[in-house]
């Protein structure tokens, strides 16, 4: 095949870069989530377990968004993603560190803590009719067996789409690959379910009266627009330290740009029809959402900021092809949208629910940089540890030919 | 060519190779005379006239029960108080779904690349103009008086009157028409280097210059191919989010309002996937037979419809997924009137409709999950009719139980439809079928230019003389190439 | 050309060699043409292009051509559209014709009515038909664009009167250099096309000398029905401008005029008349004889003093009218009877023009009014107060009175209306 001469002398390995990077990385990381508990007593424990949620809804979703990646490809037998698809594997396979990290969120739920989550305090159920009929699913103990299940699923999706990915790279069996598509169709449906119930479980039911048929759709979309920019981000990262130089092509990253592209528009399509339906009801049980994040002026600030940096922007930046071919253009789009992301992330768990008992903090906090750097970091090693155990490309994937000699039309 | 081409089963799975979207050793050639010989044939299949007497006579039920219906007005129908749309919407919502698979095809599947495409957009695309015709004719009627629906326009008049853009019912105004107008460019357009074959192919000087005047002048210069491909590309980059918004104003329609069962945040992708189930399950309803028909089995293969398949199953999980989320919120929101409903459409008068919904929508493309299925051309037929079906009772589900049992016991009423309602909906399908028929007879059913892209002779760098593969083979092996070794 | 002219020439086109307009070379295959389109350009043609069935993978390479502007057209289209759209709808829904000056474009404005509460100006309610006008300008503007920029629609082309050409559209591929390209020689480039490898065939296409001019017959049908097109618009221009004393021609009736029938006029019916008889077992509204005392609180032509006879005057009923008072008059009169009901004090926080205050009954000129006309004003209502005789029952009604008057006592009470064994407590 043509070009395949490039391809000889390039580096599909690293050796002991990614595992100093990740040591690194959670060094830094556990410094984070010390320095958070640290400022913990001080800010209050609600405010801290805001933010430890707030950032690891941040961190699981580009996990999430990975795994679809991974399980969309096959599902498709797309051709042209298979040279992205390890590095998108190895952001997926973080998901059962994932695991762990979410423990301490189950601390509030099982203290009944009403700062974090109403529903979760016996004092707050017990005055509230709406709680009490929604307590069927609204309690403690029903939410932590449900938090187990969705770590199961997800652990269990990512080890399997990981460990036949890799081990295809000894054993160049195509039965890897048709055993992953087989698991992909199930493995869809399991995880359009788990994210479904998981965004209503960890985010709508900070406002346990409000509710929103979209609003899985709405947490899945932003998961997949901050995928897509961190992948872009990591593979120019992987190229800029020597690997996958004739791999990866313009062609690659300029169908991330598309993608990242189409799922902001997929995004702004999202919240739009929320926002709408909800706006133009006028009903006041769904409107109250709306009202906590419009009539406060920081909250109206970052509404707009949301429209204009999470759409109009990025929608003006990506429509033209230029900027798509141009890793040097599309690395600042993309750390512009994971920024984004994270402000969309902010703007769903940090409002304080109307008619809230406690005194409105300051809308921002200390911890949530803390803990962003402690789980970043933390996330970060998990993604990078195995980039030096493994290769950074599915070298036997029946379908890597295809995408080297991939070409946008 | 055989008039008969036997099937060839292309739909194999072997991970690093693509298997053939034309089957039956076509060349360039041979596919051009296999299109055109659907309209150069001096008669069409006897199967052809049967099926255009049934449609041109449910053409003139619908006609008759139109103007039955103007003369007399609406009390013709079983409208009530509370269910003040039944037939009419449902209809019109029903068909406007259908309308959206042609574009989908065109536009979304040649956005992802989807190759096989080629074969089955340019019916698909004509199926969208027929059935958003048959869409259009509704809301104009239902309106009472007819002949005051032009005041649905913006335009300067004595009574200076405008519409009320915050109404959601004037934004389905423009996004039906300009939906249609989109679809009818991007079929044209399509259209144009195949109008211009059957106008070199032309057999009489009358129909050279009818296709002439249609092929507007098309030469096949590289010059315009490159203008016409980027045409083609921002057309599609256009209509997907189009489609989208069409089905989502359309959704709007109810779900702005504060219905229980028709107010609820999931509608508009939720209509959209729907529209887009039913739309799929509509091509491949014309597409079995169509095939059959024409001697196009080497072109629209056992593939295409494997495909379309696995789309009707994956809308179809999504539109099972939206009523398992409505269902899930209406008790999770501690809404009385939310809850009440939906139980009332599981149990309720209407629980027949519902069900029926249920069992052709969710649980029959359960069995696409099966590939013996998915490829047993009988089998597939059936399940689509009964999607086709689900889907009618689907927007009739949501509009008649939601509206018949309003907030207020006292003004309950059950909806029964008027025998004119029902002619009318089955003289829509005439109006459908007359024009679909007219099309494969008279215009290229198949994009036969963008069919030969896909062919493998079609890569510049194929030996013109060689033999050339039916299948694409992407060969490499990793262990030809000396990897540079970590040190 | 005249078809005069066209006549003269003719003879002239048969004797003279047909002037070539271009030289044609045919292939059978997409990467032949490829290869001929490389050596074309690089010998350095300038007026050529190259045809095929399909857009060839690669071509726009090997000829030199660069990426159309397009996309800036429709990009431009786009946004004239999204303005478009939010100005329409911005002019006619959020504007209001008193406040502008006088213009033309008053005629888009004032048409900004309330629509569920939402302001008149809203931009989410705006957003689909902004959307929708968009995409309409933009995908028009493709399709022109794109016929535009490539010189279409032409229906007259040397090209396709070539028979050779024909198959153009189905399998073959064609070079075609244009004889005003200034390297262009009959002979030589002849040649040079003859050595292209793979090419089928070299032919010259003739200078397509077919006439241009429109036949006759089709430019007088074209007038006849532009005449004849331009007959409505006169039609309605004449309508407008004159003044006619003749009834409107209604080709739709819209219930302008309805059937009706006049009292000992014939009428549809049976026994034909227009009349109807009053149905069996009905008492027309007012018609209804029985306790005058009971249904209107009057005795004789006097008020009635003292509450009908017929009823029993007890705590139950007290109670009821107690209950009714606070459903049907509370709402003005307040639950006190005082006047200050909600509506009437946020009828005064308004200051609500025209608004009259509803009466106290604790007033002298109330209590002393005879209970039956205290009746008659509940059953017939009085100045802004409407009737409640059709809402409330009779019996209800005296029980209101009743209770009215329990409230007029309570706030006029003697001692001696307490009773003794709780005197004590008030002291």
């Amino acid at each position: 095949m043509a070009g395949t001469a490039q391809h000889a002398t390039e580096r599909r390995r690293f050796e002991r870069g990614p595992d100093r990077l990740a040591a690194g990385a959670a060094v830094v990381g556990l410094a984070g989530l010390a320095a958070g508990v640290a400022v913990g007593p001080n800010v209050g424990w609600d405010v801290f377990f805001r933010s430890y949620l707030l950032n690891y809804c941040f961190v699981l979703s580009l996990a999430l968004g990975a795994l679809f990646f991974v399980m969309l490809q096959h599902l498709t037998r797309a051709g042209w993603s298979v040279a992205l698809r390890r590095v998108a594997e190895f952001v997926a396979g973080a998901l059962p560190w994932l695991a762990l990290l979410f423990l301490p969120l189950l601390i509030p739920v099982l203290q009944g803590r009403p700062g974090v989550y109403k529903w979760s305090s016996p004092d707050v159920v017990a005055g509230d009719p709406l709680l009490q009929a929604k307590a069927a699913w609204l309690n403690p103990a029903f939410f932590t067996v449900r938090c187990v299940v969705y770590f199961v699923v997800w652990s269990l999706l990512a080890v399997v789409f990981v460990r036949d990915s890799v081990r295809q790279d000894a054993t160049g069996d195509v039965g890897h690959t048709r055993r992953l598509e087989w698991w992909s169709a199930p493995g869809m449906l399991l995880f359009a379910l788990t994210v479904t119930f998981f965004s209503f479980d960890a985010l709508m039911s900070l406002n346990p009266h409000w509710y929103s048929t979209i609003f899985g759709v709405y947490f899945f979309s932003g998961a997949v627009v901050g995928f897509f920019a961190l992948l872009a981000l990591l593979v120019t990262g992987v190229q800029r330290a020597g690997a996958l130089t004739a791999s990866v092509t313009v062609e690659h990253y300029h169908d991330l740009g598309k993608l990242m592209f189409g799922f902001v528009v997929f995004w702004a399509y999202i919240a739009f029809s929320q926002y709408m339906l909800q706006w133009y009801a006028n009903l006041p049980e769904e409107t109250a959402w709306y009202f906590a994040r419009q009539n406060d002026p920081w909250w109206r600030g970052v509404s707009l900021l949301l429209l204009l940096g999470h759409f109009v922007a990025p929608f003006l930046a990506l429509i033209s092809r230029f900027p798509k071919r141009r890793p040097g253009l599309l690395v600042p789009a993309a750390l512009w949208l994971l920024a984004m992301h994270w402000l969309d992330l902010y703007y769903l768990v940090t409002p304080r629910p109307l008619g809230a008992s406690y005194v409105p903090a300051a809308p921002l906090h200390w911890t949530d940089l803390a803990l962003f750097v402690g789980l970043g970091g933390l996330f970060l090693a998990a993604v990078v540890r195995p980039m030096g155990r493994h290769a950074l490309l599915p070298e036997r994937d029946p379908r890597l030919g295809e995408a080297l000699t991939f070409e946008n039309i | 060519m055989a008039a008969h081409p036997v099937e060839v089963d292309n739909t194999w799975e072997r991970p690093g190779e693509r298997a053939p979207l034309v089957t039956g050793g076509h060349t360039f050639a041979s596919l051009t005379d296999t299109v055109c010989a659907v309209w150069e044939a001096p008669r069409p299949p006897r199967a052809w006239y049967v099926a255009f007497a049934i449609s041109v006579a449910l053409l003139a039920v619908f006609g008759a029960m139109i103007g039955y219906l103007i003369f007399n007005g609406v009390g013709v129908w079983g409208l009530n108080n509370p269910t003040g749309w039944g037939f009419d919407i449902t209809n019109f919502v029903f068909w406007v779904g259908i309308g959206h698979a042609g574009t989908l095809i065109s536009a979304i599947l040649f956005l992802f690349r989807q190759k096989w495409r080629t074969s089955i957009n340019r019916f698909a695309e004509a199926m969208t103009i027929f059935a958003v015709m048959c869409a259009g004719v509704f809301p104009g009627i239902h309106v009472g008086r007819v002949w005051l629906a032009y005041w649905l326009a913006p335009y300067p008049n004595q009574m200076a009157m405008w519409p009320q853009f915050k109404s959601p019912l004037l934004w389905d105004v423009f996004a039906v028409s300009t939906y249609a107008t989109v679809s009818l460019l991007f079929w044209y357009v399509g259209m144009i280097p195949d109008l211009a074959t059957f106008r070199d192919r032309a057999p009489t000087k009358f129909k050279r210059i009818i296709y002439g005047l249609l092929a507007l002048g098309w030469t096949g210069s590289s010059r315009h191919w490159h203008r016409f491909e980027r045409a083609y590309l921002i057309l599609a980059a256009l209509a997907t989010p189009l489609v989208l918004s069409v089905h989502s104003v359309v959704s709007f329609d109810f779900a702005v309002s504060q219905l229980p069962g028709w107010h609820t945040t999931i509608f508009p992708p939720y209509f959209v996937a729907g529209a887009i189930f039913g739309g799929f399950a509509m091509v491949v309803t014309l597409a079995v037979p169509a095939r059959a028909l024409f001697g196009l089995k080497n072109i629209i293969t056992l593939r295409h419809l494997e495909n379309m398949c696995k789309i009707i199953l994956l809308t179809g999980m999504i539109v099972g997924y939206a009523y398992g989320m409505e269902f899930f919120i209406a008790w999770y929101s501690g809404n009385p009137f939310e809850s009440f409903i939906f139980r009332s459409r599981a149990l309720g008068p209407y629980s027949w409709a519902y069900w029926t919904m249920i069992a052709c929508n969710v649980l029959a493309p359960q069995l696409f999950w099966f590939k013996r299925i998915r490829t047993h051309q009988l089998a597939m037929f059936l399940v689509v009719m009964a999607v086709n079906v689900g889907m009618w009772f689907e927007r009739f589900v949501i509009i008649v139980s939601s509206l018949s049992q309003d907030f207020l016991p006292s003004s309950w009423d059950y909806y029964r439809p008027t025998a004119v309602e029902i002619l009318t909906l089955a003289g829509s399908f005439g109006l459908f079928f007359t024009l679909f028929l007219l099309f494969c007879r008279f215009l290229p059913m198949v994009a036969m230019a963008e069919v030969k892209t896909v062919m493998p002779h079609a890569d510049p760098h194929a030996h013109p003389h060689a033999h050339v593969p039916a299948t694409r083979r992407f060969d490499y092996n990793p262990d030809e190439f000396d990897q540079e070794q970590p040190a | 050309m005249s078809h005069a002219a066209h006549t003269a020439a003719a003879p002239h086109a048969a004797t003279a060699p047909p002037r070539p307009a271009a030289l044609l070379v045919e292939f059978d295959s997409p990467g032949a043409l490829l290869t001929a389109a490389e050596q074309v350009r690089d010998a350095g043609f300038r007026r050529w292009d190259t045809h095929s069935p399909f857009p060839v993978h690669g071509i726009d390479q090997a000829m030199g051509i660069r990426r159309t502007r397009l996309p800036w057209i429709v990009f431009v289209a786009g946004v004239v559209g999204c303005t478009a759209g939010l100005a329409l709808q911005w002019l006619t829904n959020a504007t209001s014709a008193a406040d502008a000056p006088p213009g033309l474009w008053t005629i888009f404005q004032g048409y900004n009515y309330v629509i569920s509460e939402k302001p008149a100006l809203s931009l989410p309610a705006f957003i689909p038909v902004i959307f929708e006008l968009t995409i309409l300008f933009s995908a028009l503007a493709t399709v022109i664009g794109m016929l535009a920029m490539n010189n279409l629609p032409r229906h007259a082309h040397p090209l396709l009167a070539h028979p050779r050409f024909r198959r153009v559209t189905s399998d073959r591929f064609f070079l075609v250099i244009d004889a005003d390209d200034p390297q262009f020689d009959p002979a030589r480039t002849r040649d040079f096309l003859g050595q292209l490898p793979a090419a089928v065939a070299v032919e010259t296409v003739p200078e397509d000398r077919s006439p241009t001019a429109l036949p006759r017959g089709v430019v007088i049908a074209i007038l006849i029905l532009v005449a004849l097109a331009l007959l409505p618009p006169l039609l309605v221009a004449r309508a407008r401008l004159s003044k006619s004393t003749e009834p409107r021609i209604q080709i739709i009736q819209d219930m302008d005029n309805q059937e009706r029938f006049k009292a000992q006029q014939a009428g549809p019916f049976a026994d034909r008349r227009a009349s109807r008889p009053t149905i069996a077992g009905t008492v027309a509204r007012g018609d209804l004889a029985g306790d005058a005392h009971l249904l209107t609180g009057r005795v004789g032509d006097d008020w009635a003093a003292a509450f009908p006879p017929t009823l029993e005057i007890d705590l139950r009923l007290l109670h009821r009218g107690r209950e009714r008072f606070g459903v049907y008059c509370a709402p003005c009169h307040g639950y006190g009877g005082a006047g200050d009901g909600i509506v009437a004090q946020r009828a005064l926080r308004l200051n609500t023009e025209g608004w009259v205050q509803p009466t106290s009954m604790l007033d002298a000129t109330v209590r002393d009014r005879p209970v039956g006309h205290i009746f008659n004003t509940i059953t017939n209502g009085i100045r802004s107060m409407p009737p409640y005789g059709d809402q409330i029952r009779p019996e209800d009604r005296w029980a209101i009175v009743a209770y009215i008057r329990a409230l007029q006592r309570s706030q006029n009470a003697r001692l001696d209306d307490v009773p003794p064994e709780v005197r004590a407590d008030l002291r």
